[in-house]
């Protein structure tokens, strides 16, 4: 069983082919710094992007910052095949539909920590739920893994399903957001997520936005939330302050 | 016809599908505590439907003998207003607690910290084995769920359709809140807890039961706020779905039982569309209008369901008054 850790309250993506935008975080200091291997780096870069992750999880490791690999839910066997090196945190697995998913992945994380010599059953997995199905499935899911310690909201395949964006508020987020924050408070994980608004959507959250956000969804019971841009690191910290 | 012509007791309902709603007058629940030296006096004048008996557990002595030695005269104590009485069991202790404190007068128990359907099964199984020993009739005793953990939520169905026992959600805001991590400062300009409240009421009312609780934010901040707040935190808890709420302040009763049922002037309009219908009917029509509406069949249901509400509660209110003066006399 994973260790529950002190909430994580900023998770700063970082293009994993990209090593001189990672290495902002020295910088900007998040809580967690997530090397991306999902939309932040072009199809043509996913293979460069794996293959540099070994230093760059090292060098993170040993740095205040925990580090996580968002990997593709289309290429997460080879990308997890290509995360798995001493000094990561966990593995965020975007747009889980059904339990066996989880539990597969669980076990090639097993094969490949005993393969690299990562201490056994230390990797943890960050589920982000992005599929109707994945919502209403959300406790089951992430009972399919003794790794999973974070339940998150996923709003970008989500609403994008769902239909236009509104002018004013989503309200179905704050059905989305609450089913995710059950699911994860019943089960002891850590609620992952923001109240972003539709002016946020289809681009960055602006600093003032994105502190709104945070602030919003720790009022929810949310403790941390994933920060596109370096520039959201420090909102999300000051809106997830208290918790 | 005017308000006079239909009185409650000749009132017939019986083309209203059958529909019962809701299933219990229980608009005012207030809780008290059976070491409270003027528990009968508070519970009397209160004019509460429900009563919730709390208990504290003797320190140094067998607290189970010391509770089956005052739970009947508590018991009795607290329905000299004629509220229902309930004992507040928690999940984690509750055969135990279930032994000590069940006894003939109560209507049912209300759960604490339910997680899951099985606490419910569990509880129904040592109920009838207490019915038994204790000379209650056989399923009479209902099982309420104080949903004050996740848990509660994410299951309610199952939990819900757990037992026949099962009656009402009671949400406790508070601890719910608390549970999920929210902020206990009602900073955010909805309710954090609108889909739950949601949930469970359609969940309840699936299984024939009913949900209570209160609007937002009075449902956080429990303030003992003016009449005319209340009034309306009532009125939008009512058109929310719930049937009634537990009263953290004595002050709330009264503002409960008025507002979680339909008002005079409601009960007024609803004889006004079964008469218009009803002659409707006889003339061949399948609709006809009043007032700028147009009355069909389902609103016609839906004001005889309303107006049996009405008359249920106001069946409840002379009940008690009932209890006031047999007390009084």
């Amino acid at each position: 069983m994973v260790a529950q850790t002190n909430p994580r309250r900023s998770w700063m993506i970082a293009p994993a082919h990209n090593p001189a935008a990672v290495m902002g975080y020295k910088v900007i200091k998040p809580d967690v710094v997530v090397l991306d291997l999902e939309y932040t780096v072009p199809p043509k870069s996913k293979d460069e992007a794996r293959s540099g992750l070994a230093p760059l999880i090292k060098d993170i490791g040993d740095s205040q910052s925990d580090v996580f690999v968002r990997v593709d839910r289309e290429t997460r066997w080879a990308d997890v095949r290509a995360s798995i090196h001493r000094g990561i945190n966990g593995i965020i697995f975007p747009g889980p539909d059904n339990p066996e998913e989880v539990s597969d992945l669980g076990d090639c994380i097993t094969t490949m920590e005993h393969e690299r010599g990562v201490e056994a059953g230390t990797t943890e997995l960050v589920l982000m739920l992005e599929s109707a199905k994945g919502f209403w499935s959300a406790a089951t899911i992430a009972k399919a893994s003794p790794r999973v310690t974070a339940l998150g909201v996923g709003r970008i395949d989500l609403t994008m399903m769902l239909g236009p964006v509104p002018q004013d508020e989503f309200r179905l987020y704050r059905f989305l957001m609450t089913r995710a924050l059950v699911a994860a408070r019943m089960l002891g994980k850590q609620p992952l997520g923001a109240f972003w608004r539709p002016g946020s959507r289809g681009g960055v959250a602006t600093k003032k936005e994105t502190e709104r956000a945070a602030r919003e969804a720790q009022l929810l019971g949310f403790t941390g939330c994933l920060c596109v841009a370096p520039e959201q690191v420090d909102s999300a910290n000051k809106g997830f302050a208290a918790a | 016809m005017n308000k006079q012509s239909i009185q409650p007791e000749a009132r017939n309902h019986s083309n209203a599908d059958g529909k019962v709603v809701p299933k219990f007058i229980r608009r005012s629940i207030f809780a008290l505590s059976i070491d409270d030296p003027q528990l009968e006096q508070k519970a009397y004048a209160s004019w509460a439907d429900a009563i919730i008996l709390d208990f504290t557990k003797a320190l140094g002595r067998d607290w189970q003998a010391d509770l089956k030695n005052r739970m009947p005269a508590a018991i009795c104590a607290a329905a000299t207003g004629g509220a229902e009485i309930f004992i507040r069991i928690n999940q984690d202790f509750s055969l135990a607690e279930l032994d000590a404190t069940v006894f003939t007068g109560i209507s049912g128990v209300v759960l604490k910290s339910v997680k899951e359907p099985e606490d419910i099964v569990t509880v129904s199984q040592c109920l009838d084995a207490l019915e038994v020993s204790r000379g209650i009739e056989t399923g009479f005793l209902e099982i309420d769920v104080e949903v004050d953990k996740a848990g509660a939520v994410w299951h309610s169905l199952e939990i819900a359709r757990a037992s026949q026992r099962f009656g009402i959600f009671l949400i406790n805001e508070h601890a719910l809140s608390s549970d999920l991590g929210m902020q206990s400062e009602p900073e955010l300009d909805f309710d954090p807890l609108e889909y739950i409240k949601s949930q469970l009421i359609t969940v309840a009312t699936s299984v024939g039961g009913q949900a209570l609780g209160m609007s937002y934010p009075l449902s956080l901040t429990q303030e003992n706020v003016s009449g005319d707040a209340l009034e309306t935190a009532v009125r939008r808890a009512r058109d929310t779905g719930f049937k009634g709420a537990v009263c953290p302040h004595a002050s709330w009763i009264k503002f409960c039982n008025e507002g979680f049922r339909p008002s005079t002037d409601e009960a007024d309009y609803y004889v006004k569309v079964i008469e218009v219908f009803a002659e409707g009917l006889s003339r061949g029509m399948a609709s006809v209008p009043l007032e700028g509406k147009m009355i069909d069949v389902p609103v016609d249901v839906r004001a005889k369901v309303y107006l049996n509400w009405a008359d249920r509660a106001q069946a409840r209110d002379q009940a008690k008054a009932q209890a006031h003066e047999k007390e009084s006399s």
